[in-house]
């Protein structure tokens, strides 16, 4: 007699965001995929639901001086400089071997100014083979100062309307950062500027020192954070946008067990994005898909989609600042 | 194609205080690894210590069960815990990485310089070179103390001369592995050297200095912090000489980890 909990080939594993349909909810995230190839040796990149490329800018950047990473309790820091090959680059020589990869490609997206942000979307808008487009807002703003682009909601409204206007054809991601009071308000902004889904959250600053050189560890002196170490923070930020903003999320913050994952999907995140979990454990990505599917196989549910923002909260759960 | 699997540990023995020798069965990286590339091993279950840490392949030992060989050095947290791992223990093991040695040509005397635990890289370049019938290299090999030089009983066993340097001069003569050196790339009376050098990164710079001061070609191992080893984080370049548009860096991983002496600014 057949059991009455779905197997395997029963549970649907797809998701979709406003107009980004996934085959399933695990993603790579942006600066710890490359360009994808770099990981066909070690997985199929059409057993992802899909995987962003490193940040793209207008011309080629070659990065920080080193030392650009140093790690810390379960997580590192890094300041590589947002190096990378520039737009035409991956149009020319990444992108078109990647058009039958099998899985869903985004491009990270970051300028200086507002301009660089326009030109680089303009330039990807329509591109075959590209499934979104991610907006990286924790790039340093060079007309203002050098603050991040997305720690000023007014800032963010306008960079993300003005790329929309660049590139209508792609869905529209705007990745958040987390180095803001308020990040609810940043992911308002980013709605009233047309993003379609936010993706949440990017590195937490930090820093690092040598206590016997008495020197930052960095040669940047500050750099970013990931890896488990963010992932409480990144999850509350994840809960705080999902029921203040009302935009699809893409959850990522130190995700590297089936678990993480699935708190981030009850959470309110309709997919997920693994960052640093593809550096300690290169076949991890792919691995968390098959959990995640084994999961539903053990817990009855049918389509995984049907998690998302299941999170069970006290009946006076509206996320207040705690006392005590 | 690098391999990514739990190796079993076969054997892990102590060469002295901290440094130790683990034997590794992984067949296809033993089949497939060339001199100066490396494995990335997790030296703990979870995640702290987070990251992988790289390790050259030591030794290919003979034999159709695919052993590699890791020799290291406790220097903190990780590479403590990779020394308590038992026989029989599962090590996470991602390899052979990264592009290795270029090896001679014949008719060139290679000279091996290894500093400190830099010494681990040589045991496989000497198997290779001798398979290759390549000149009988020299080692010029530095260390601290006596008590540091560790694996010279490998190099006598392949009658490879050893000339050596410690800080304290309990063996060999007293300083840095450059004193060795000088004279013998002064006295070399015409024929052909290529180096080999493999230490820490001020070692390295002082080599290359010296060979590239005398006209003789120099391969130099580099050391980085590797997240990834993979070449997608970008996190272990070097700095290389400077272009019209500014500085170059090169990832240590899949670039190197051995690079000219003329491609790196250390
Ligand atoms: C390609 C490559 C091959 C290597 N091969 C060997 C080998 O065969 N045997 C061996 O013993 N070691 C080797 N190393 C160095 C080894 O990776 C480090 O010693 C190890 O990562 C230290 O880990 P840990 O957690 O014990 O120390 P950590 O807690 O990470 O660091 C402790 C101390 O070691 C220093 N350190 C950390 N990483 C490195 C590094 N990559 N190079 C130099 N100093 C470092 C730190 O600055 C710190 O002072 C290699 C490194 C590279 C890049
Ligand atoms: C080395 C490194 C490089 C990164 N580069 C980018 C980038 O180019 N663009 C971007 O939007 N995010 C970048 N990120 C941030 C990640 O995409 C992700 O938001 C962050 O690491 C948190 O997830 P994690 O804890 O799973 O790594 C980078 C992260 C790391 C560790
Ligand atoms: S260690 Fe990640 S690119 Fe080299």
């Amino acid at each position: 007699m057949r059991d009455a909990s779905p197997r395997p080939a029963d549970v649907d594993l797809s998701v979709s965001l406003g107009p980004l349909r996934l085959k399933n909810p695990v993603v790579a995230a942006s600066g710890t995929f490359g360009y994808g190839c770099e990981f066909a040796p070690y997985l199929r990149l059409a057993d992802l639901g899909g995987f962003v490329t490193k940040g793209l800018s207008l011309l080629p950047r070659r990065g920080n001086a080193p030392p650009r990473t140093c790690e810390t309790p379960s997580g590192m820091l890094n300041a590589i400089g947002l190096a990378n090959v520039g737009v035409e680059a991956f149009l020319a020589e990444k992108l078109p071997a990647l058009r039958d990869c099998g899985t869903a490609v985004i491009a990270n997206v970051f300028g200086e100014t507002q301009e660089e942000y326009v030109a680089v979307s303009r330039r990807l808008n329509g591109a075959p083979g590209l499934a979104a487009l991610e907006l990286n807002l924790s790039c340093p703003n060079t007309e203002k100062g050098g603050l991040a682009f997305g720690v000023s909601p007014p800032v963010v409204r306008e960079v993300v309307a003005a790329v929309r206007r660049a590139a209508p054809d792609q869905p529209l991601i705007v990745k958040l950062t987390p180095n803001i009071t308020d990040v609810a308000a940043a992911g308002r902004a980013a709605k009233e500027g047309g993003a379609d889904i936010l993706s949440l959250v990017n590195t937490f600053l930090g820093m690092a020192i040598d206590l016997k050189t008495r020197r930052p560890v960095l040669d940047n002196v500050v750099g970013g954070l990931s890896g488990p170490a963010i992932k409480p923070l990144a999850l509350y930020m994840v809960h705080r946008v999902h029921r203040e903003v009302g935009l699809p999320v893409l959850g990522m913050g130190g995700i590297s067990r089936v678990e993480d994952a699935l708190e981030f999907m009850l959470a309110g995140s309709s997919a997920v994005q693994v960052g640093t979990l593809n550096f300690f454990d290169p076949t991890g990505s792919v691995r968390l898909v098959r959990e995640i599917e084994a999961w539903c196989v053990r817990e009855g549910v049918r389509a995984v989609r049907e998690i998302t923002g299941t999170l069970r909260l006290p009946a006076s759960g509206t996320p207040t600042p705690p006392a005590g | 194609m690098p391999f990514d699997a739990p190796a079993p540990v076969l054997r892990h023995d102590a060469l002295n205080r901290d440094h130790f020798l683990l034997t590794l069965e992984c067949p296809s990286i033993a089949r497939e690894a060339r001199a100066g590339q490396f494995v990335m091993l997790q030296t703990r279950a979870g995640f702290d210590p987070l990251l992988r840490r790289p390790m050259s392949i030591c030794r290919v030992l003979p034999g159709r069960r695919g052993r590699i060989q890791i020799l290291y050095k406790i220097v903190g947290e990780g590479t403590r815990y990779l020394s308590q791992q038992p026989v029989g223990a599962l090590v996470p093991t991602l390899g052979p990485l990264g592009k290795g040695f270029r090896l001679p040509d014949g008719g060139t005397r290679p000279i091996l310089v290894s500093g400190g635990v830099g010494i681990a890289i040589f045991p496989f370049l000497v198997e290779s070179l001798r398979a290759a019938r390549r000149e009988t290299p020299l080692l010029v090999y530095g260390a601290r103390s006596r008590g540091d030089l560790v694996a010279l009983e490998f190099f006598r066993k392949k009658r490879v001369p050893v000339r050596l340097a410690t800080e304290d001069g309990s063996a060999g003569t007293r300083g840095l592995v450059t004193r060795v050196l000088e004279p013998i790339l002064a006295d070399a009376g015409g024929a052909p050297l290529e180096i080999f050098a493999c230490g820490p990164t001020p070692m390295l710079k002082a080599v290359g200095a010296l060979a590239l001061g005398a006209g003789i070609p120099c391969q130099l191992a580099l050391e980085s912090q590797m997240p990834c080893g993979i070449g997608v984080c970008l996190g272990c370049v070097t700095r290389c000489p400077a272009d019209q548009r500014g500085p170059v860096f090169r990832r240590v991983c899949t670039e190197g980890p051995v690079f000219r002496a003329d491609e790196v600014v250390l």
